[in-house]
């Protein structure tokens, strides 16, 4: 090897290196694309957002556990939950004839009215001594009203007679039972069938301060009927990859239940090159589906809750 | 239900960085890449390393052969100058030991002297031109062959993504486009090593023609010296 081969051969050594170099360097190549944030996993939760409840939810969860615990499903919970005697002493009424009972007639009657009010509407119940007794919003008022009604309701029931009491225990165990046999999805329509039925007369006076109080139970309960309305509506469009399609649509909703306005679309997710063409379709019938079950049969009392609905249409919905 | 998110900081890696290209391919792609790579070194070395002795050679010749012309006293211009390492030097150095030798006899024999004196001019510019052009075969080689391995290994390579394809049963483009981005690459190196050897080798071969024309002109030149020497002798 010559001088001049070497003195090319190192030259041309370390021209490779240096472009090799520049080139994967940024400054030549393309930028790259440099995420702040590591990706996360994202689970997407249940297909209706209704109102967030985080900071009011505090104070209440704890009633409706322990009714779930035992069994019977739901919101009113802790009334019924324990033993069914108490939500009778809710309403504040039965305490009043207990001093006066000591005429058994007197009696008989007043547990029995007690039973039914309570598995039949828990909810309404709850609400409605709220204003009259503490004037206060509900969420503080069961825990004093269940302790208040124990104390005055046992004396009451013991010392009367044992026959009564133990028919009206008997009678309210057999509801309970039967309550907390019965499935959840049973439940949460018999409860939204209730609620909305007692709700009618008795939300009127309270319409704004009771929907405050929404439970993770109520909620999905309330979501369920909401997609349990829409169903029959929702005809997804049939084609390549459709299934893969979720559209997003805002809407408002009156009192009544009626759609205000013209129901936004967010946004259509999961396009991909074959069902591209899908798109408007899915959410012109998306938006059929809403106009269609337009007047939404929901509690009331609630209003503040499914005011603002965020609904997602996608294949789970028809299935 | 969990959406796994296509991880976007793995996709930067499809940017043109030669490394990150380099480092994804397979063991056979990068192979061929390293040997390309090789062949582009080796090549530029040759270009520049030949260009430089090859420019200052014919420099060198046509300064010496006007030298040699002006001189009066052939014997000692050749004394001085006859052992510089260049070809003009070593073409006149054959041609004046062959005159040498066939008039040391007391008879010349003035036909076959001129007969070898030519054929040993002519040899020893064969013998130069081959000795110059001697690094030009390197370079028509891979400018000849540098497309096709870099064609293999791009062949290779998207052989690879669709057997990709076919495993993941998945035909997006986040799929296929790195394996297909890191296989045209070893092509890429094929021609980045090609062109350059083709275009040094055309240049080159066309050079070298130029200095043997100017050998052979130089020895043809003093061959007629030479012959019209004889006569005179």
């Amino acid at each position: 090897m010559e001088r001049a081969d070497k003195i090319g051969l190192g030259i041309a050594s370390a021209a490779h290196v240096l472009l090799f170099a520049a080139l994967s360097s940024s400054w030549v190549t393309p930028k790259k694309i440099t995420l702040d944030t590591k990706p996360i996993e994202v689970s997407i939760a249940d297909a209706v957002a209704l109102q967030s409840m985080a900071p009011k939810l505090s104070p209440e969860p704890p009633p409706p556990t322990p009714g779930e615990v035992e069994g019977p499903p739901e919101q009113a919970a802790p009334a019924p939950a324990e033993s069914v005697a108490q939500p009778e002493p809710q309403p504040a009424p039965p305490p009043p004839p207990a001093p006066t009972p000591r005429p058994k007639p007197v009696e008989q009657p007043a547990p029995k009215p007690t039973p039914k009010p309570v598995p039949k509407k828990p909810e309404p119940a709850k609400p409605k001594p709220a204003p009259k007794a503490p004037a206060k919003p509900d969420t503080k008022k069961p825990e004093p009203a269940r302790t208040q009604a124990k104390a005055p309701a046992k004396p009451a029931a013991t010392p009367s007679n044992a026959k009564t009491a133990s028919t009206a225990t008997a009678a309210d165990k057999g509801q309970a039972a039967r309550s907390s046999g019965s499935k959840l999805k049973l439940d949460t329509s018999d409860w939204m069938k209730s609620a909305s039925r007692s709700t009618s007369p008795a939300s009127k006076p309270s319409e704004g301060a009771t929907a405050a109080a929404l439970g993770p139970a109520q909620k999905s309960a309330l979501d369920a009927e909401i997609r349990r309305q829409l169903k029959p509506h929702w005809k997804a469009p049939t084609g390549a990859d459709v299934e893969s399609l979720r559209t997003i649509v805002n809407v408002k909703l009156a009192r009544d239940g009626s759609v205000v306005g013209a129901p936004e679309i967010v946004d259509t997710l999961g396009v991909t090159a074959s069902n591209r063409t899908q798109v408007r379709l899915h959410q012109e019938q998306a938006v059929k589906a809403i106009r269609l079950a337009a007047p939404f049969n929901l509690p009331a009392q609630f209003y503040s809750s499914w005011q603002f609905l965020q609904l997602t249409f996608d294949k789970r919905l028809s299935q | 239900m969990t959406v796994p998110i296509v991880d976007l900081s793995a996709n930067a890696a499809a940017t043109l960085s030669p490394y990150t290209l380099f480092m994804q391919a397979d063991i056979v792609v990068k192979v061929v890449m390293a040997g390309l790579l090789l062949a582009s070194i080796w090549t530029w070395a040759i270009i520049i390393g030949f260009g430089f002795s090859l420019s200052g050679i014919r420099r060198k010749c046509l300064k010496f052969e006007q030298e040699f012309w002006r001189t009066d006293d052939i014997d000692r211009f050749f004394e001085n100058r006859g052992k510089e390492n260049l070809p003009s030097a070593r073409v006149l150095q054959a041609g004046i030991t062959e005159w040498r030798r066939s008039t040391k006899q007391k008879v010349v024999d003035r036909e076959g002297a001129r007969d070898r004196i030519s054929t040993a001019l002519s040899s020893a510019v064969g013998g130069e031109v081959d000795l110059l052009s001697d690094r030009l075969n390197i370079l028509a080689t891979v400018g000849a062959v540098a497309p096709f391995v870099g064609l293999f290994g791009t062949v290779w390579g998207i052989m690879r993504s669709f057997t990709a394809i076919a495993a993941q049963q998945n035909s997006s483009l986040a799929v296929v486009a790195p394996g297909i981005a890191e296989a045209l690459f070893a092509t890429a190196i094929g021609l980045f090593a090609a062109i350059p050897a083709v275009i040094a080798y055309n240049r080159f071969s066309h050079a070298i023609n130029k200095v043997e024309s100017g050998l052979n002109r130089f020895a043809d030149t003093f061959y007629a010296t030479l012959s019209r020497e004889l006569e005179h002798s």
